[in-house]
């Protein structure tokens, strides 16, 4: 019975599934919800249509890499062509579904063609198409401001509660279901997996058949980058960074053998929606995102590993003899009903763990659910990426400020820079129903959308860090201005070297938009005051300490006149240091945005100068503190400064809260900073 | 005899090609502290490498290189702070690095868990566990015997380039000579002949990625020591640099075919771009394209010629290609 609906076991991650239901029924606040159920859906389907795209690919034992590159290439190539090239809407996507197929074609050419390993050829092709992307944009173009008609590709609901693009899902599905399981072509595809070479000896065209699947896989990336663009309202070069391997995962997670020959469709959904259900679970009660790669890398080993004991106990049963049959069938039962139980033990051991995790956060709800006058305000607090130590930083004064004033603080975020995951963290907090949502911006446009549909929801939201779009937040709880921060980079650089001479300027990634704005001011301010001081180079550091080490060496020998090093990224401004430090060129400065934590030990040794920074334990504090007066709407129009616990009073301009101007910590006062 | 070895001739021209245009341009590159410091830098991919190129030679693959790099840094760092001697806490890296890779060698050589799925499983499980344990905080205040092993920093690279010379020149000469050499290549050729032969494939799998493992946890060290303190978000990407340098290098990811020179070739040459671009000038947004082009380039070049003999010879033996 199970054999015939469930030809790859899938029922153990039908399993799966139904206890991560049942779980976050119990814990998480408004889980199990039509709306939420949609919402899920929705923001599955860019990764959805990646990975319906991928199991072809794998059923013929092959391997895409690139489509998350691809996705990326695709959708900065349409936003070049509608925004700088001027060309309407439909020309542009054409554009965008061309390069899809340019690129899934060059897969196709070197995979079927010349018979090179899949797994190679598109790992090279992950970074020319991102490489590519890059170089479109050099890094910093952000394109925005496309139709409202075609947002709501992205944003709108059919029937107001229905994805606008589940339908365009539905259809490639469909498409791909036919493809893959009513067709010669489909039956063709798994023959390939099975053994090429005897496909081949079948009569079948091999190398058409394996171009066919890169060429499609190619076509849906590029339909998934228009959605992509359509959701988030912006296209960007990282647009699409990671998808693959979650893409993968999920399809082998649905039963898809990664050998070739084995998998179909349902499969894949079945496993996307144990991933998204897990991430949507996890979010809405609170946990941290940290626990969804633990849990997803048990999940696929678990899985894989039961479905492969079972599998391997069929196996001798084949050349019993037909006198033994009923001793064949209940080996057959007993080895099933053992599987099961394996299965269910992992999984429920899992969610044992995991219940264990969320006792916390069991205590507080019961505490929400107490009478509302005494209800504790909950504020969600978002970092841009929860791993960098300027947030960890963060976190620290925004605990202090909940404990104070008895609120309940959810600090959560991507682990690593992501606007679209930040946005669909978002999306979750609203489903939960939070009081208040502070969110440090990756990408204002991205963000503005979702943020605006917190405030239609009467969720309070403010913006930290870096800003949303005016009209999506209440407030801004600005630490410093973009302005303020460039120039007092620059001025201290100006200073430090008597204004003229070169520096070189080791940024984030190419694409940070933080990193990107104070650039600009920087330059600015060069042009406008310090014509005698140049700019020299930039270089990434992809918040890497050692890779902005060892840009900082490189740049030393290739620029020999530059006396200065600018970094503006808190894990470079250590590794620019060290790197003069191992040069032993004492005459060559370093300054930067950094903490003052991991800088101590150069600012002491006279390496680097100079940080520029403001508090960032204070930020935080401010930000929960601010979102506490939000939630009790204690903040009356046309305020001019409000009352922050020990922070005194700060000044309100308009609707941005600003913490101070930036604070120069050196050698005298860096003792003081502890953080 | 050169047939055999077009892979590797083919990255060495190159090598060379690059050489001779940097040498043209911009001779600085070739400035012995240059070298040096490129030498330091790559060090732990080479080290990783070699440690991925026995895994690929089985026909497995492994892209949770990356984050055991980071989990045995951050591990050897805890030990040294803790008031181990720095070779107890290199021993301690090493450890748990091939404790990792033992336990994805038992999935994939015992559960027969497709290693490309218990790997990306590791990947990201080790990933974001070793963020939700140390919240991002890096590991800091390091003892002063710490950095550099204990030796200078002049003298440290001698020692490294010691230690590179033992490790490939030991691996290479093993995998050509010693019977485990060949287990190794008759697994990735064809695991059923080999287990008909005697071969047991399973330990064979399992033994190369605790091996590998090990191997990271060592890189992780090399790469720690050079620093008074140690992120915890090393080694993000480092499973396709590796991936690619081994690939380029002349390895099948098939299995059976490819060598230690071959990968020590593949990393010099990924290794030496993105510096080469920086001092000729090129910007910083076409790096990540031209290293993609060169990848593709590399293995397509190879198919070509690849292709060529094909026509001119019709049968050709296929036995593994050894250095």
């Amino acid at each position: 019975m199970f054999d015939r609906w469930f030809p790859n076991g899938e029922w153990i991650l039908l399993v799966a599934l139904l206890v991560e239901i049942a779980i976050f029924s119990a814990i998480a606040p408004n889980f199990l919800t039509l709306g939420n159920g949609f919402e899920v859906t929705r923001l599955s389907i860019e990764l959805g249509l990646l990975a319906i795209a991928l199991t072809p690919v794998i059923i013929t034992g092959g391997i895409d890499l690139s489509v998350g590159s691809l996705l990326g290439l695709a959708a900065v190539l349409f936003g070049a062509a509608y925004r700088d090239w001027g060309l309407p809407l439909p020309a542009a996507a054409s554009i965008a579904v061309l390069v899809g197929l340019a690129g899934g074609g060059l897969n196709a050419l070197l995979i079927a063609r010349l018979n090179l390993p899949p797994l190679i050829v598109t790992l090279g092709s992950f970074s020319l198409f991102r490489g590519l992307a890059e170089a479109v944009t050099r890094g910093a173009v952000n394109y925005t401001e496309f139709p409202s008609g075609f947002l709501l590709l992205g944003q709108g609901y059919l029937w107001s509660v229905v994805p606008a693009q589940l339908p365009i899902f539905l259809l490639v599905f469909v498409a791909y279901v036919i493809l893959l399981h009513r067709s010669v072509l489909g039956r063709a595809l798994y023959a390939i997996g099975f053994s090429a070479a005897g496909a081949r000896y079948a009569g079948i065209p091999v190398s058409k058949r394996l171009a066919l699947v890169y060429l499609l896989a190619g076509l849906v990336s590029s339909v998934a980058a228009l959605i992509y663009v359509a959701h988030l309202g912006q296209a960007r070069s990282d647009a699409g960074t990671g998808y693959e391997l979650d893409a993968i995962t999920a399809v082998v997670l649905g039963g898809t053998s990664v050998f070739g020959g084995r998998g179909n469709l349902w499969g894949t959904l079945l496993g996307l929606a144990a991933l998204s259900v897990l991430k949507n679970g996890l979010h809405l009660a609170a946990l941290p995102s940290e626990l969804t790669g633990v849990l997803i890398g048990t999940l696929l080993v678990a899985t894989i590993a039961v479905d492969r004991l079972r599998t391997r106990g069929h196996a001798p049963l084949a050349v019993h003899s037909e006198e033994e049959e009923t001793p064949v069938k209940n080996s057959q039962v007993a080895i099933l009903c053992g599987a099961i139980l394996g299965g269910a033990i992992l999984v429920a051991g899992t969610n044992v763990w995991l219940i264990r995790s969320i006792q916390p956060v069991l205590r507080g709800g019961s505490e929400a659910s107490a009478p509302t006058g005494t209800r504790r305000p909950v504020v969600a607090v978002m970092p841009k990426a929860k791993g960098d130590p300027y947030f960890v930083s963060c976190r620290t004064g925004a605990a202090e400020a909940a404990k104070e004033l008895g609120v309940d603080l959810i600090w959560d975020g991507p682990t690593s820079l992501d606007a679209a995951r930040q946005n669909e963290l978002v999306e979750n907090w609203i489903t939960r129903g939070v009081d208040v949502i502070a969110v440090a911006v990756e990408n204002r446009a991205g963000i503005s959308t979702v943020l605006r549909k917190a405030r239609q929801r009467g969720i309070g939201v403010l913006s930290w860090d870096a800003d949303a779009e005016p009209d999506a937040r209440d407030y801004f709880v600005n630490q410093a201005t973009p302005e303020g921060i460039a120039n007092a980079l620059t001025d201290e650089a100006a200073r430090l070297l008597d204004g003229k001479g070169e520096f070189a300027i080791i940024t984030g990634a190419l694409s940070a938009a933080n990193q990107n704005e104070w650039i600009a001011f920087i330059k600015k301010r060069l042009g406008d005051k310090y014509p005698d001081l140049q700019l020299a180079t930039i270089r990434p550091s992809d918040d890497d300490r050692d890779k902005a080490f060892s840009e900082t060496q490189t740049i030393l020998r290739v620029y020999p006149s530059v006396e200065l090093v600018m970094a503006i990224s808190a894990p470079a401004v250590p590794g620019a240091a060290e790197a003069v430090r191992q040069a032993r060129r004492s005459d060559v400065k370093v300054i930067g945005l950094s903490l003052p934590s991991i800088c101590k030990p150069y600012i002491d040794a006279g390496i680097v100068q100079t940080i520029v920074l403001w508090d960032t334990r204070d930020l935080g504090y401010l930000t929960v503190y601010a979102g506490s007066l939000l939630a009790q709407e204690s903040i009356p129009e046309g305020t001019k400064s409000l009352e922050a616990g020990r922070l005194g009073s700060v000044e309100v301009r308009g609707t941005e809260i600003v913490l101070g101007p930036p604070v120069l910590i050196n050698k005298a006062n860096i003792a003081q900073f502890d953080f | 005899m050169l047939r055999r070895h077009r892979r590797e001739v083919s990255v060495v021209i190159a090598i060379a090609a690059l050489a001779i245009v940097l040498a043209a341009v911009a001779p600085g590159y070739f400035a012995r502290a240059n070298l040096r410091d490129l030498f330091l830098a790559n060090l732990p991919v080479l080290i990783i490498a070699l440690g991925a190129t026995l895994v690929i030679l089985t026909g497995e693959i492994d892209i949770s290189v990356g984050s055991v790099f980071a989990v045995c840094g951050v591990t050897a760092g805890l030990a040294a702070k803790a008031g181990l001697p720095v070779l107890a806490a290199g021993l301690a890296a090493c450890a748990v690095g091939a404790a990792t890779g033992a336990i994805n060698g038992l999935l994939v050589a015992k559960v027969r868990v497709p290693s490309i799925v218990v790997t990306l499983a590791m990947m990201v499980a080790l990933r974001d566990a070793l963020r939700w344990g140390t919240e991002g905080a890096w590991v800091q205040d390091l003892p002063t015997g710490f950095q550099w092993l204990g030796l200078t920093q002049s003298l440290y690279p001698v020692a490294m380039g010691a230690v590179a010379i033992a490790l490939v020149g030991a691996m290479a000469w093993g995998m050509r000579h010693l019977a485990v050499g060949r287990a190794i290549y008759a697994t990735g050729s064809n695991p059923d002949a080999a287990r008909l032969v005697g071969f047991d494939t399973a330990f064979v799998k399992l033994s190369v990625f605790a091996v590998a493992g090990g191997l990271t946890g060592l890189a992780a060290l090399l790469n720690a020591v050079r620093f008074n303190q140690i992120p915890t978000n090393a080694g993000l990407g480092l499973e396709m640099k590796v991936i690619a340098a081994v690939v380029v290098g002349g390895a099948a990811i098939r299995g059976g075919q490819g060598n230690i020179v071959g990968t020590l070739l593949g990393v010099t040459l990924l290794s030496a771009i993105g510096p080469a671009l920086t001092f000729l000038g090129v910007s910083a947004y076409w790096e990540r394209a031209i290293q993609g082009g060169i990848i593709l380039a590399a293995v397509a070049l190879d198919a070509a010629r690849e292709r060529a003999d094909t026509q001119r010879t019709r049968i050709r033996p296929q036995g593994p290609a050894y250095v």
